[in-house]
């Protein structure tokens, strides 16, 4: 059997660790909080665990393959709405006097737990194609052109407003649990959202390690080096736009599902620069950093914001200025982000444990 | 190292087994309880405002609000105590920066951790939207929304915990059509709208108001979206169709002072310009005199429902004087701009929500206080002489009416009687 170095077991084991923390977290709410308190809780973390989708994907295609984006949010945004009209179907937006035109595939109204994958899908294909155009630019270039996509898509699901409900959105129908289980909503939203975020953590970690994970890692650190060693650069870009979108995507329909709401102003530009910070903060290529950055994404805004009962100061408009003072920190001395700054730490510590197995062997 | 991994693998598989444990629900005992946010003491509501983000000049509307309920904590009441019947009134904002997400997600909090009586105040029509089904379905109170859609009136029925309060842009609408009928009976308009449902339900309102005459004397009927930062070629058509009667159904703001400014750019000086409530505020006409002049400004029309606070008629009025000693008393600090006609709004608003406080009784509830909402006849003194505060079974539309004003030289003066817009 091959030499499993502790430190992997010690990472798998913190994993595991965590991932039975977030399965009984509802319940730890429950038991020390009173039921308004528990449910509130219980949906910020659902929230959490879903931008934690949306940044791991934000993270395979700015961390770990170099390219900038600043239209992620035009891509949650369109799973969202995806999930919108799938759920809602036809008869649903028929109320809303919609008339989506008869070619578009939307059905008589689905189960929104199915939509998340087609959701996925749909984005991750629109992302790919995107890919391509994007494949001329680079740097600087492409920064503007995703920002092109973020600052467009508020105004093109405006202007379809046959299909997308145009500036007033579409409520979504509140969320219930499904197939009559025994559970409460708020905890099915969580789990929901959670055990999508397990799946795609898988997705992106069995990518990030492999042939594919590699390439990108070549393609962002020397592009040019990478071509010449055979790595077609085309394909893995087109690829990470791809699979990064539908993450994005998968987000996007826990997002719809849980506010049960979509309309343009919901993913305004604001967005794709406030999810780009969090997953700069977090750490660029580092799947945990994802976790980190939809921690700050959350609870930052809520945190700098002082609830007021009687305030005429700056402090409600704090979040922004939080935030960016954050990123700035954050640049200056932990340029790697929180996970970065964990990896440092680790590297300190074995570095030092191996200082001391030298000098013990020396001495045996 | 075998031992280790067998370590981990047991582990492992020991969580595993108990995790179906873990989703057991805890069944917590529903007790009878009286409705969250109700003390003795003390009365918490809440709302989200747009402290931040592309709309924050709506911010003062909050403003007022918070000053006004200063206001009644401090000051001793019809019954001799502070408060409502002695209840400090608590009321918590939270900025949402005009997202629906993050108004869904701020109202959550208010409803679950901060415990609210009811959700008041809330700005935006799209933010409102957003949060009308859940707090209807948990039978929360969404009262004296700072919106002036046609949903929460028309849609009564359907969501009965929600109700908006000002003249909505679809009885607005009508009192132009009405006006431009009896008025300028020969009139062609040109119609300017944003593409959204504000600017949509303004102009389905004014085709209303002109009725059969409607097709006949609307010459040109354009639109602009609200990121689009030119409106030249849709203003130049205006232009070209002879309009005589110009109507800008815009925001506050850039968009009114844009299209007003490239009118001016294109040489087009349609005899009458009408603007909307919303967007025809002192600030906003200053800000368009500056790129046009004030003489191609003097002489818009709009409508009021409430007092203006600069017009020189209510130098003496009652409701004027109050409002000025609040705001002085009670403002926020460092003063504020109190012509700017929002601080009024949030006054006058917060002004009627306390007496619904009021007529919800000694204990309100949830309950009482709807139905004290559902059931208004009474004249509120911030708003025009002569309108009524009117809401029953069938009539979910607080206030309906309007009067013509016209603008001069930086004030409003009413021109014209009390229309009806429903």
């Amino acid at each position: 059997m091959p030499r499993i170095s502790p430190f992997t077991l010690l990472k798998f084991a913190c994993v595991l660790a965590v991932a039975v923390f977030v399965a009984v977290l509802p319940q730890i709410f429950d038991s020390r909080l009173d039921p308004g308190s528990a449910e509130f809780r219980v949906g910020q973390f659902t929230l959490v665990g879903i931008w934690f989708v949306a940044l791991l994907g934000l993270n395979v295609l700015t961390g770990f393959n170099g390219q900038i984006s600043l239209g992620h949010g035009a891509f949650v945004g369109l799973g969202a709405y995806v999930t919108a009209l799938l759920s809602l179907g036809r008869p649903g937006l028929e109320l809303y006097m919609l008339d989506p035109p008869s070619w578009l595939p939307i059905g008589d109204g689905m189960r929104p737990v199915f939509t998340i994958p087609i959701a996925a899908l749909v984005t991750g294909i629109i992302g790919f194609l995107f890919g391509f155009p994007a494949l001329r630019l680079g740097g600087v270039s492409l920064a503007l052109a995703t920002l092109a996509v973020a600052v467009s898509f508020p105004i093109l699901m405006k202007r379809f407003d046959e299909v997308t409900g145009g500036g007033g959105g579409v409520n979504l129908n509140l969320p219930t649990t499904p197939f009559g289980w025994d559970i409460s909503t708020r905890h099915w939203l969580y789990y929901e959202a959670w055990i999508t975020a397990g799946i795609v953590l898988v997705l992106a970690w069995l990518l990030v390690r492999g042939r594919v994970g590699r390439a990108f890692r070549a393609i962002r650190d020397g592009e040019i080096a990478a071509v010449s060693s055979g790595v077609n650069s085309a394909l893995y870009k087109t690829l990470a736009f791809g699979v990064s979108s539908a993450f994005a995507g998968a987000a996007g329909a826990l997002l719809a599902i849980e506010v049960a709401y979509v309309n343009p102003d919901t993913f305004p530009v604001g967005l794709s620069i406030l999810l780009l910070a969090s997953a700069v903060i977090g750490g660029l290529g580092s799947l945990a950093g994802a976790a980190f950055g939809a921690l700050l994404y959350v609870f930052l805004p809520i945190y700098s914001q002082n609830p007021p009962i009687v305030s005429w100061d700056f402090s409600n408009q704090a979040p922004a200025v939080v935030f960016g003072a954050v990123l700035i920190a954050i640049m200056l001395l932990l340029p790697g982000g929180v996970a970065g700054g964990f990896r440092r730490l680790t590297g300190l510590v074995r570095l030092g444990l191996a200082r001391r197995r030298a000098d013990r062997s020396e001495l045996a | 190292m075998k031992k280790v991994l067998l370590a981990v693998v047991a582990l492992g598989a020991a969580l595993t087994v108990s995790l179906p444990g873990a989703f057991a629900r805890l069944e917590a005992p529903k007790a009878r309880q009286a409705d969250p946010g109700v003390t003795s003491r003390s009365i918490t509501i809440g709302g989200t405002f747009p402290f931040s983000g592309p709309v924050s000049s709506y911010a003062p509307i909050a403003r007022g609000m918070e000053t006004y309920f200063r206001f009644v904590n401090a000051r001793r009441g019809p019954d001799g105590k502070r408060g409502v019947y002695g209840r400090q009134i608590i009321f918590k904002t939270y900025d949402d920066g005009y997202n629906p997400a993050r108004t869904v997600q701020l109202t959550q909090q208010l409803v679950l951790q901060d415990k609210v009586f009811a959700i008041y105040g809330s700005l935006g029509t799209e933010p409102n939207l957003a949060i009308r089904p859940y707090l209807n379905q948990r039978k929360i109170p969404q009262l004296q929304i700072a919106t002036g859609a046609s949903y929460w009136g028309a849609q009564h029925k359907a969501f009965p915990w929600t109700m908006g309060w000002q003249t909505d842009y679809i009885a607005e609408g009508r009192v132009y059509g009405k006006w431009i009928l009896q008025n300028r009976p020969r009139a062609r308009i040109a119609i300017f709208y944003q593409n959204d449902d504000y600017g949509k339900d303004y102009l389905r309102g004014v085709k209303q108001g002109l009725g059969s005459r409607a097709s006949s004397m609307i010459a040109s009927e354009l639109s602009y979206e609200v990121t689009d930062t030119s409106y030249a070629s849709q203003i130049a058509r205006q232009r070209a169709s002879g309009a005589d009667t110009w109507i800008l159904l815009t925001t506050a703001g850039t968009p009114t002072v844009r299209a007003l400014g490239t009118g001016r750019a294109v040489g087009y000086r349609p005899e009458q310009i009408v603007i909307n409530s919303v967007a025809a505020t002192d600030q906003v006409m200053a800000a368009a005199a500056r790129t046009t002049g004030q003489e191609y400004v003097n002489g818009v029309v709009s409508t009021g429902y409430l007092k203006n606070n600069t017009n020189p008629k209510y130098k003496n009025d009652p409701a004027i004087r109050s409002f000025r000693r609040i705001m002085g008393k009670y403002g926020p600090e460092g003063g504020v701009d109190i012509r700017n006609t929002f601080y009024y709004y949030g006054v006058a608003n917060a002004s009627e929500f306390v007496r619904l406080l009021y007529k919800a009784g000694k204990n309100p509830t949830r309950a009482s206080l709807m139905a004290a909402a559902r059931n208004r006849n009474w004249v509120n003194p911030y708003t025009l002489t002569g309108m009524r505060t009117l809401t029953r079974k069938g009539d979910a539309f607080p206030l309906d009416q309007g009067k013509i004003l016209r603008y001069n030289n930086g004030s409003f003066t009413e021109i014209s009687p009390l229309y009806k817009g429903r």
